[in-house]
Parts: C-alpha cells; structure tokens; sequence
C-alpha cells in the first residue's frame, strides 16, 4: 500500500516527484487536482505524506488540505505543499490549514529525500 | 501609465526569471535577446503558453512559445517522462512565471498567478487588443540549443511606477521550510 | 553740767540712733541693693527666658501654620487623587467595555473573511465553464477549417468548371459565367473564413486572459482574506 501521495495537474511534476521517490524505493500514489487527491486519501489509510502543488483546477491544494483536515478528519497525515508560490500570505494559510511544510518549486530531490523518508514513517 | 522606472524594473525580473528557471544546468549559457513584437518570427502554428500575474494595479501575461525542434525539446525533457511536449513546457513556463511572481511579492504584497493555458501563436498579434502599456518581446536561447520566444504583456489599471531591486540573491527554492 | 551731760547723752543717743539708723540703712540699701541685683538678674533671667520661650512660640506657631497649610494642600492632593481614581475606574470600566467588543468584533472580522475564502469555490466553477468554453472556441476553429477547406475545393472546382466551359466553346458560355460566379464567392467565402479565424483568435486570447485574470485575481484576494483573517485572530487572542 502507498506510503505517500503526490498532487499535482501537471504530469511533467508527478512524473518527476513521483519518479524520484520511486527510484529511492519509497511507494508512490498520484493524483491530478484537489479531488482527485482527497479521493485517494480516503481510500488509502495507509498514506502517510502527501506532497501537494497549490495551483490546481477543480480544487487547489490549500482547499483539499483544509478538507483534510475538516471533513476527513485526518489530523496524522504529513502534508507538504510543492508550489511556485511563496507569499508569506499564502504560507500563513498552509500553516493554519495544517500543512507541514512548505517548497518553492523545482523540485530538488536530494535536499528533501531524507525529510521525506522520515515523514512517510 | 506606467513609468520608466517599472518598464526597466519588469524587463529586469524577466531576465532573472528566464535566467534561473529556463536554464536547467548550473553551467549551461543563457542569451536574452530584445526583439519587437511584431517581427518576432514567431510561427503562427506554432503553440504558446500563457499565464497571468494578477495584481490590484496591474494584470502581466507571459506568452512562451518553445522552438518546436529536437534541440529544445531534448533540453527541456527529463528521462524516461510520461508527459507530453506540451505539458513539459506548460510546466517550464510555469516555473519562469512563478520566479517573476516571487519577485514581485517583494514590491506588491498582494499578488496572486494563474494556471497555464496553451493558445494558438496566431494570438500575441492580437496583444494590442488588449490597450497594454507595456509590450517587450525576447529570444531567448539556452546553451544554444533550447530557443524560446517570449512576449511580456502588462496592462495597467493605476498608475505603475516602481524600482526592482535585482541584485538580491535569490531566495532559496527547493528547499523545505518546516513550520 | 547735767544739761550738757543731758544734752551730749542726747546727741550721743541721737548720733548713736543716726548711726544705728544709718548702718541699719546702709545694711538696707546693702540688702536692698542685693536685693535688687538678686532681682535684676532674676529679672534678666526671667526675661531671657521668657523671650526664648516666645522664640519658641512663635516658632511652634510657624511650623503649626506651615503644617496647617501642608494638610490643606495634601487634603486637596487627596482630592484630586480620588477625583482621579473615580475617573479611572471609569475609563477601565469603558476599556474592559471596550475590549470585550473589539474582541467581539474581531471575531466577526475573522469569521467574514473565513466565509469570503469560500468564494474560491466560485472560481472554481468559472474554471470549469471556461474550459468548456475554450473547447467550443476550438470547436468553432475545427468547422472554420472545414469550410476553409471545402472553399478551396469550391474554388478548384470551378476553375476545372471554367476549363471545360472554355472547350465547349460558345456552348459553354453560360456555364462558364456560372463557374466565374462561383469563383468569385468562393474568393469572398475564403477572405469571410480568413477574417473569421482571425476573431477567433482575438476571441481566445480576450477569453484566455480574461480567464486568467479572475483566476489570479481570485488567488489574490484569497490571499488577502487570509492576512485578514490571520491578523484578526491575532488581535482577537491579545485581547484575551
């Protein structure tokens, strides 16, 4: 079962995240938007961390995280944004949502790999 | 509307944007060349992507058009990647925006960027539809084989006037801030 | 002889009494004089005494005086002060008044924006209508190449039409103006199809950047709500 989740609309980013993370041996889910990624949520428990973009359509990151956390209920899971944006505003919502932690994009794997690995438990 | 000052300071952030996030390798060279818009040799078949920085004072758009040979797509594209051409440079074009708009936090607190959308290359002759204030076009090549067409687009609501500071180094991205 | 024996007796009585008199007098005047020395500088005493004693009357009075004064003055101190005190429990009465509306009304703040963050859904909404609406733009750019196409084939047809026309010689002269005729719509259907894709274009950028203005514009005031809201929370925590 997956230990982590990584959102995003983009395939050229899932493709990257996830491909990385699979390479180093992690197990991997992806899902395309907001929806998309509470739906797998809810049916995989085992997901420890999800690594999400912000900018999505049909629901953005912050959106699903606040829904996470509210009509799902799940206060365990690790919630990381990876994102282009980085206003203090848009951060200071993340944090208040309950998300973990926060990446500008690109994405540079080996500086998170090992957060990464201790968050997905 | 809008002042020399801005026009210099955009035509500033969009160098640096196009310098940190077009370039994939640390070493790899960068040429920003300004063209006028109109002669921008762009290929009307060819296919743009746009974006939008939406500010109280001002809307910027961003059109990059990316040479359609092997060169460029060969620079831009990642092993063993399951997207396609255009979601690839979708999400490059997503990445220059995104270090404009991180730029420009610093001066408009209140900022917010869209998602990509990809249009015909016919469009950008139709910028001048839109009354901007401000219209710069650039070729831009990378290590000499990546060639991409940019086109800068602001349309004011208020008058712009501001100065970028350009020199300060970037804040770093990729890295993990724990809150 | 008695006479003056009587007579020296007397004299000497008398000067015996006068000297008596006069040592008694001077023993007098001596204790008298003592007497008054002894008075004098009672008197000088007394009077010294008395005139310290008036000093320190006088000065008794002065700090009585100064010290009625001070008590004056530290009563109307007093006063003032509980004047004071009045006012202030007031002022805290009306500041703890106050601070219970403010928080009341920071709440509010918080809660308005809070709701005005859920407009995001609305954006969302615009979001799907819009790529529906760019789809029918493409649509609308499939069917215009379309008939670009068939007024080319129109336009080809034609000329094979005036072709044949023109072997038929005078027999085919009708039809000839006919395939002329028809050229010269098809010219005008293509110039109509050219101008017609340039709208569409027009149309899908005003769409597009239009579309993405609200979309950044929505992430703008999102994030705007959110200080908002941030801020009023904070304020509302400092006032408990």
């Amino acid at each position: 079962m997956s230990k982590i989740l990584v959102v995003d609309d983009s395939s050229t980013v899932r493709d990257e995240v996830a491909g990385f993370l699979k390479k180093n041996g992690l197990d991997v889910d992806t899902a395309v938007d907001g929806r998309d990624g509470l739906a797998k949520l809810k049916a995989s428990p085992g997901i420890k961390l999800v690594i999400s973009d912000v900018n999505m359509p049909n629901m953005d990151g912050l959106t699903m995280v606040e829904k996470i956390r509210g009509e799902l209920a799940n206060t365990s899971v690790n919630i990381i944004m990876l994102t282009t944006e980085s206003s203090p505003a848009m951060k200071e919502r993340g944090k208040a949502a309950g998300v973990k932690g926060w990446i500008v994009k690109p994405f540079k794997g080996d500086a998170v790999l090992e957060t990464f690995r201790k968050l997905a438990g | 509307m809008i002042s020399d000052n801005a026009k210099g300071s955009i035509d500033g952030i969009f160098r640096k944007a196009a310098q940190s996030r077009l370039v994939l390798a640390a070493g790899d060279t960068c040429e920003i060349a300004a063209i006028p818009t109109n002669d921008a040799g762009l290929i009307p078949e060819a296919q743009v992507v746009v974006l939008t920085i939406s500010s109280i004072l001002f809307r910027l758009m961003l059109m990059l058009q990316f040479d359609e040979g092997a060169d460029t797509r060969d620079y831009f594209f990642a092993e063993g990647s399951a997207s396609t051409v255009q979601e690839i440079f979708s999400e490059q074009a997503n990445l220059c925006c995104g270090a404009m708009n991180q730029e420009l936090l610093r001066y408009f607190p209140d900022l917010g960027m869209s998602t990509p959308y990809v249009l015909n290359a016919h469009c950008i002759a139709h910028l001048e539809d839109l009354k901007p204030a401000y219209l710069a076009s650039y070729a831009v090549t990378v290590n000499q084989a990546a060639r991409i067409k940019a086109t800068v687009c602001v349309c004011t609501h208020a008058p712009l006037d501001f100065v970028a500071d350009l020199s300060a180094l970037e804040e770093s991205c990729g890295e993990l801030e724990l809150f | 002889m008695i006479e003056a024996y009587c007579l020296a007796a007397l004299l000497s009585s008398v000067l015996t009494a006068l000297l008596v008199w006069m040592l008694h007098r001077l023993r007098a005047a001596k204790t008298l004089g003592r007497h008054r020395a002894e008075n004098t500088a009672r008197i000088d005493t007394l009077t010294r005494d008395y005139e310290r004693q008036s000093e320190l009357l006088a000065r008794a009075l002065q700090e009585q005086r100064a010290l009625e004064l001070t008590s004056a003055q530290d009563q109307e101190g007093l006063a003032q002060q509980a004047a004071r005190c009045d006012e202030l429990s007031l002022t805290l009465k009306a500041a703890l008044e106050d601070k219970d509306r403010w928080a009341y009304q920071a709440k509010q703040i918080a809660d308005e924006a809070a709701r005005l963050k859920s407009l995001a859904a609305t954006f969302e909404r615009w979001h799907e209508q819009m790529i529906s609406l760019m789809t029918q733009n493409q649509d609308m750019h499939v069917k215009n190449q379309e008939l670009s196409s068939i007024v080319r084939h129109v336009v080809i047809v034609s000329l094979n039409a005036s072709i044949e026309a023109a072997r038929a010689g005078t027999a085919g002269r009708g039809f000839a103006v006919v395939a002329s005729e028809v050229r010269s719509l098809a010219a005008r259907s293509e110039e109509l199809s050219k101008s017609y894709r340039d709208s569409l274009h027009r149309n899908d950028l005003t769409t597009t950047t239009t579309f993405q203005d609200i979309q950044a514009g929505g992430k703008m005031i999102t994030a705007s709500l959110s200080s908002v809201e941030a801020l009023a929370n904070q304020f509302q925590a400092k006032l408990h």
